[in-house]
């Protein structure tokens, strides 16, 4: 029996274990393998092989029985997912519906989700804007949270590193708020868009537009071949996933590359129950699993862990991870796990047209858009509202098909599309600022389906984020009208946090144990072979599109992680 | 996809259709594949009637050779809300028997110029809530939305009217617009 338990021990004793397979648990698993840690990841959902599993890759519209749409019972069920703009016909199946693991909503939340191979970087929406020093520093300049225990230094050499690995196409745009990276030729922006740029920069100092950073391939084809990856083909489909590799996904790139070093080890269907403490060596040692099938559970061990489950979920599996060192959850010495969450506030947008550039149209599609960097108290403090926002910004030359008639006059206007004027719109990226009441927390009695404890979510927009709106629809209107556009509409969709699928912190990085949960290095301060490298980390949220953010902090925790295992 | 597959093979094992009794005594069949819907064959033909008014066929293919009733049928029975679904049903339902009181004749007696003139003669009547028009006129208007998605997501348009490229390789952000090339909303 003794001899059955070794045994056993041995086979689930790795080197590393990482939980989550999407964003960065994907890109911890490249690093750690790659160094000949043998690594094993755990996948909460199911298995989703790059190719292979993309069941809708290759279909034409007309393919799909409802064309795109969802089933009215499906919606009715589901209210959270269906409002997710990307919860179609096409990808509906790459994400979790709100059935399927039910949370609890203090205040209205849309927890967006996706449980498989490659988690949500099956889904994402790939733009890669680089943080710059105006937002590490802005706690400590304006006062909220706590300081960034790093700065833009620390994170650049690794923010170089993953854009080679993934592909981002950009132009050096040489901004001090949006630093440049290392870009493979850029997407072009449209006519309109060219125009609004001038047009801004010349009227506006401080203030542009460029093309977004994008993860697509659109150069250096022989160094992704590597990968198995192939230029973007602008196809335009990605939540299908892509057969060409041409965006990044956790599917396509990270996880065959740590596949092919022989050290990975990949199990689907492993809900983490909790991070395992061991009080006389004073760390963790594995990881308590529950079978997503069977509810059977296992323990796995390692050295060095890496919890990579998506911010809110990374938050419960500590909270989860009880033990009589942490009553509280896994590192909770001061109480401030599960809170200052905070997100990203996406509720406003604006649209309008453009007369000019007649003789101008566009051409295939773009995977991408416009991005207008945060210019709202950047060097200092200029507005009655803490920090600013980021927007997306695109334009396109609309087709006008008459579709009002009936019978011949409505195939003859079928047959006679126009060109109509230059469609514009813009929406709104905020940074939110992190309180304590913003807060996921466990529900003392409701479980889900696997036994766990349901989160309890209570995060809400505050007086600063009307504020930011409030400037945003003004600013943007100015800027509108003063560009020539009509038929300017301005919306604010009263959208619920978490649609923005940029949720972040609970488990914040900080100088001080008292004041935070993670160190410099995404190390749990209590229990630093855990190391926490996605959302949950993040000690503000600034403007930009965290995933690269991410990527990079878990790339640089992993460099640490063996660093220290060496010394 | 894989349902409607199965369905359309059991109904054509079956016929087509099962059998219910009626309240009145006579037997009609209901067409399987609509589950929720329960139509009959002869209301899907008063629906086909509906959609090659809207497609009759002059320029373009004609509704129901593009299968319109079946798709809008998929439609109502699977994503309409069930308000907008009693709607649809309800003018549907007695839509012959209203076209008769309007007009004299179903649609089906009418050629596609005088059916074209009863829809848009419907459409511009004002219907107070809740009346039998109210649903005939809601009924045409899902009809239209879905005949019309249906039409332009169709493999015949999408590849010999406004041909679809799943794969257009690049993008252009500034092109020239030029007087000879046929505008495609797809291309």
């Amino acid at each position: 029996m003794a001899n059955l338990n070794i045994q056993h021990k041995k086979e689930n004793t790795f080197d590393a274990i990482v939980i989550g397979s999407g964003m960065s648990g994907g890109w911890a698993a490249k690093e750690l393998t790659e160094k000949g840690l043998k690594t094993l990841v755990l996948e909460r959902g199911k298995s989703v092989e790059h190719i292979k599993d993309y069941p809708t890759t290759n279909l034409n519209p007309w393919e799909f029985e409802h064309r795109g749409n969802i089933n009215e019972d499906i919606r009715k069920e589901n209210p959270v997912i269906s409002r997710c703009y990307a919860f179609r016909e096409d990808a509906q199946h790459f994400f979790v519906k709100d059935t399927e693991h039910p949370y609890i909503q203090d205040k209205p939340f849309d927890w967006i989700r996706g449980y498989q191979t490659g988690g949500k970087s099956l889904l994402w929406a790939r733009q890669v804007q680089r943080w710059s020093d105006f937002d590490f520093e802005g706690p400590a300049r304006d006062g909220f949270a706590v300081d960034w225990p790093i700065r833009y230094k620390d994170l650049a050499p690794w923010y170089s590193h993953v854009e080679k690995f993934v592909g981002v196409s950009g132009n050096l745009d040489g901004l001090p708020n949006l630093p440049d990276g290392e870009f493979l030729p850029a997407m072009e922006l449209t006519a309109v868009e060219k125009y609004f740029k001038t047009h801004v920069g010349e009227n506006y100092p401080g203030r542009d537009i460029v093309i977004g950073r994008c993860a697509h391939i659109t150069g250096n084809e022989e160094y992704y071949a590597k990968q198995g990856r192939a230029i973007c083909q602008h196809r335009a489909l990605c939540q299908r996933g892509c057969p060409f590799g041409g965006y990044f996904s956790s599917n396509s790139s990270t996880l065959p590359w740590a596949m092919n070093t022989g050290n990975l080890t990949l199990q689907n269907n492993a809900v983490v129950h909790s991070i395992i403490y061991d009080e006389q060596k004073g760390r963790a040692t594995g990881v308590l699993v529950i079978d997503a099938l069977t509810l059977e559970t296992t323990e796995y061990y390692a050295d060095i862990i890496f919890l990579n489950a998506s911010a809110l979920n990374s938050n419960l599996v500590l909270l989860n991870s009880k033990s009589s060192r942490f009553p509280d959850g896994l590192g909770n010495d001061n109480g401030l796990l599960g809170k200052f969450v905070a997100f990203h506030n996406y509720r406003a947008g604006i649209s309008g047209e453009y007369e000019g550039l007649a003789e101008y149209t566009t051409e295939g599609k773009r995977p991408n858009g416009g991005y207008i960097p945060r210019f709202r108290n950047v060097e200092k403090q200029e507005t009655g509202f803490l920090r600013g926002y980021a927007a997306g910004f695109s334009g396109s030359r609309s087709i006008i098909t008459d579709h009002s008639d009936i019978g011949e006059n409505l195939e003859n206007s079928l047959l006679t599309p126009k060109f109509g004027t230059w469609r514009v719109g813009s929406h709104m990226m905020g940074e939110t600022i992190p309180k304590e009441e913003s807060r996921v927390s466990l529900d003392p009695n409701q479980k889900d389906a696997w036994g766990m404890p349901q989160l309890k979510v209570s995060i809400d927009y505050d007086q600063n984020d009307e504020a930011m709106i409030t400037d945003y629809l003004e600013q943007m209107t100015e800027m509108f009208e003063s560009a020539g556009f009509k038929n300017i509409r301005t919306r604010d969709d009263k959208r619920a946090p978490g649609l923005d699928i940029h949720e972040m912190g609970g488990a914040r990085m900080g100088h001080d144990p008292k004041t935070s949960i993670l160190n410099k290095w995404n190390q749990v301060h209590a229990c630093p072979n855990v190391y926490v490298t996605d959302g949950a980390c993040m000690t503000s949220t600034s403007t930009q599109n965290p995933s690269l953010t991410y990527m990079a902090m878990a790339a640089r925790s992993v460099d640490h992680a063996i660093r220290e295992s060496k010394s | 996809m894989d349902r409607r597959l199965a369905l359309k093979q059991l109904a054509w094992i079956t016929g087509g259709v099962i059998l219910i009794p009626s309240c009145d005594f006579t037997q009609e069949s209901v067409l399987e594949a609509y589950e929720k819907l329960q139509v009959t064959a002869s209301q899907r033909e008063t629906l086909n009637q509906v959609t090659n008014t809207i497609f009759p066929g002059v320029k373009l293919k004609k509704g129901e050779e593009v299968d319109l009733p079946d798709f809008v049928l998929i439609m109502a029975n699977d994503c309409l809300p069930e308000s907008e679904q009693e709607q649809f049903l309800k003018g549907l339902k007695s839509f012959d028997a209203f076209s008769k009181k309007e007009f004299g004749k179903t649609f089906e007696k009418m050629d596609s110029s005088e059916s074209a003139e009863a829809y848009r003669g419907i459409m511009a009547m004002e219907a107070e809530e809740n009346s039998d028009l109210a649903s005939t006129k809601n009924f045409l208007a899902i009809t239209k939305r879905f005949a019309l998605q249906g039409y332009l997501t169709s493999e015949y348009y999408l590849t010999e009217i406004m041909p679809y490229k799943m794969i257009p390789g690049g993008f252009k952000g500034s092109k020239l617009v030029s007087e000879l090339e046929r505008i495609n909303p797809n291309g």
